[in-house]
């Protein structure tokens, strides 16, 4: 019978991970949010806030300080000496601390995602009593279990600006800290693009601390293209504060983990809450991240883009959004308006320099549309008309409710004539997570093997190699 | 760069050059096989009505790994005549067109666009390319007016 015989050399397979049931991990970092999954999944299993907790303990000489970095959303919960942090740059979104990064990223593909496993044979106890050199174990394959990814090939996803540097630092961590046996790192905006089926396209990436637009062509980043701004979700928080803080009544900001209890009161009234009080000072910044979880609710249910045509400052624009039906907020303190012709004026700075509210310390962000002309006029004039006809929208700021009709018209303002076409995926899921779900795609595809930057390669040309083949 | 890695089977470089040099066939549409492991030939032919060929691209599908059928991104290239509104004579051009229609599935979309790459460096003697996602894209004057850079009759 057949099936009996070996099979013939061009017949046997060459997996090398064992085609589409690669183990392998995913992991795309942002400011806001940091998602790690399993390749071939839709969703990244694990989406964690980049945020984490930083809890200082004084030894009870009281003469030493240690802090113990917690991980996960589940505990940020108000504590005494709790200070929240951020491992990525605000200004940047790449890895600024790398210890928390490591530690965040460990705590995800690690615990997060991989099975329990015994304790090795070195720490479990049962070997302790071998002090008469008889079954002891053998050091070096100790070693080797410990790794924990040791079966699972890592891709990462990265800016497009990301350094050199901080690329090799990436790999090293992957290869010596735990393990894995193949690893790759893709540009963002080349998994969002082709995500969207395309190789080249003009990518316009919202997201928390950052918007960028980005001109691939052929599936490469066309650095000179690159263009990033703080006009993002954080940035947007800003511009609300800064509306609630000049608004009539005044907004207080007083985040949920505040409340008490709270009585139900009429639109504009003062609240009427009892505060929580805590036996220790709450520290500001895990404060200010109670706050952004509130302004991104309010984001989410409130905030709406201007669609167009023209900007929204033009002459009657607000008059005509004045007489339409605005929207209620409830602050967690009870305290409640309608949001009218607000909600469309925080927003417009994104497009409109005139409109932005100043910012803290009195700077002021490039728009959306500036990003875009900047970018274009960096590429060559040949690409223009295939790029405008592609312009992938992706980052979960742009699921602002109007936001690609204001898009489509603005780039309709700036080129008259050309064929213009917006790309966004319908699903939240995959507006959030475009970047990741490209690489949990190219991850999981059997061929994409060949591509790995594997161990032996790692170790032959050193951290030096993903500048050479992530290109 | 991120690519896919896809084999390209030793037919389609064959068939490319029969449509080339021998001018044996008008257009060649390529898929990848069922695996994602290796782009092979769907369909060579003679047929010279572009039409048919729009047609062909529009109704072409994927399976989902679930096995479900939806819409499918295709390659093509199509060896496209046309002649000078200056009465020059024609032209022939041989265009390469990434064929991806957005309500296509993210996973044959992805699969498709990063190995599009591979193909097209295999195929000499391509005169340009084309993206194409929506069936507008393929309308025959939209893609004359671009192969031909407008001067055609």
């Amino acid at each position: 019978m057949a099936g009996q015989q070996p099979l013939p050399n061009t017949q046997a397979p060459i997996d090398v991970y064992g085609g589409d049931e690669i183990s392998a991990l995913v992991l795309d970092a942002g400011y806001c949010h940091t998602r790690a999954g399993f390749a071939g999944e839709d969703v990244p299993k694990s989406v964690l806030p980049s945020f984490y907790g930083s809890l200082r303990t004084s030894n009870t000489d009281s003469t030493t300080t240690t802090y113990r970095d917690i991980f996960g959303d589940e505990c940020l919960y108000p504590r005494s000496d709790f200070e929240v942090k951020n491992y990525m740059s605000e200004s940047e979104s790449v890895v600024e601390d790398w210890d928390a990064a490591t530690k965040l990223w460990e705590h995800m593909l690690i615990k997060r995602l991989q099975p329990d496993r015994e304790t090795s044979p070195a720490k479990n106890g049962l070997n302790d009593a071998a002090a008469d050199g008889e079954g002891d174990v053998a050091m070096e394959d100790v070693e080797n279990q410990e790794k924990p990814l040791a079966e699972s090939p890592l891709l990462m996803t990265e800016a497009p600006w990301n350094t050199g540097k901080a690329r090799e630092k990436a790999i090293e961590i992957a290869m010596e800290n735990w393990g894995c046996p193949a690893f790759w790192m893709s540009r963002t905006p080349v998994c969002a693009a082709f995500a969207a089926g395309k190789a080249s396209a003009l990518v316009i990436d919202v997201g928390g601390a950052n918007t960028s637009v980005t001109a691939i062509h052929d599936g490469m980043v066309l650095k000179r293209s690159i263009q990033k701004s703080q006009v993002g979700g954080i940035w947007l928080s800003q511009q609300i504060r800064n509306m609630w803080d000049n608004n009539d009544p005044k907004v207080n900001v007083v985040p949920y983990f505040m409340i008490e209890n709270k009585t139900a009161v009429d639109a504009g009234a003062p609240a009427q809450a009892k505060l929580r009080k805590f036996p220790f000072e709450v520290t500001p910044s895990y404060r200010a991240y109670e706050e952004e979880r509130l302004l991104t609710e309010f984001k989410e249910s409130v905030v709406e883009v201007w669609r167009g045509p023209g900007r929204y400052l033009n002459p009657g624009n607000e008059e005509l959004v004045k007489s339409q039906p605005g929207r209620v907020f409830e602050m967690p303190d009870g305290a409640n308006q309608m949001w009218r012709e607000q909600r469309y004026r925080v927003s417009e700075g994104m497009w409109d320099e005139n409109a932005a509210l100043p910012n803290a310390d009195g700077t002021k962000a490039q728009t959306i549309p500036e990003m875009i002309k900047a970018c274009l006029s960096a590429v060559d004039v040949d690409l223009r008309p295939n790029l405008l006809g592609n312009v992938v929208v992706t980052g979960g700021t742009s699921l602002l409710n109007g936001f690609n009709d204001r898009l489509n018209n603005e780039l309709m303002a700036m080129h008259p004539g050309m064929k213009i076409k917006l790309h966004a995926a319908g699903l939240t899921t995959e507006r959030r997570f475009g970047a990741w779900i490209g690489g949990s795609i190219l991850a999981s595809l059997g061929t994409f093997h060949q591509m790995w930057i594997s161990r032996k390669e790692y170790e032959e040309n050193g951290a030096g190699i993903v500048e050479k083949r992530c290109k | 760069m991120s690519q896919s890695g896809a084999n390209i089977s030793q037919d389609c470089i064959s068939a490319f050059n029969d449509l080339k040099l021998a001018k044996k066939y008008k257009y060649i549409i390529f898929k990848l096989s069922d695996d994602n492991r290796e782009i092979v030939i769907e369909e060579a032919s003679g047929d010279k009505d572009w039409e048919n060929f729009r047609e062909k691209l529009i109704k072409a599908t994927s399976k989902t790994k679930s096995g479900a059928v939806c819409k499918g991104p295709r390659y093509a290239v199509y060896d496209f005549e046309y002649s000078l509104a200056s009465g020059e004579g024609s032209r022939n051009k041989i265009t390469f067109i990434a064929w991806s229609p957005d309500d296509a599935g993210v996973m044959p979309k992805m699969v498709y666009a990063s190995s599009k790459e591979g193909l097209k460096r295999s195929l000499n003697g391509v005169a340009l390319e084309l993206q194409a996602n929506d069936p507008d894209d393929i309308e025959y004057d939209t893609v004359l007016k671009i192969v031909s850079k407008g001067l055609a009759g």
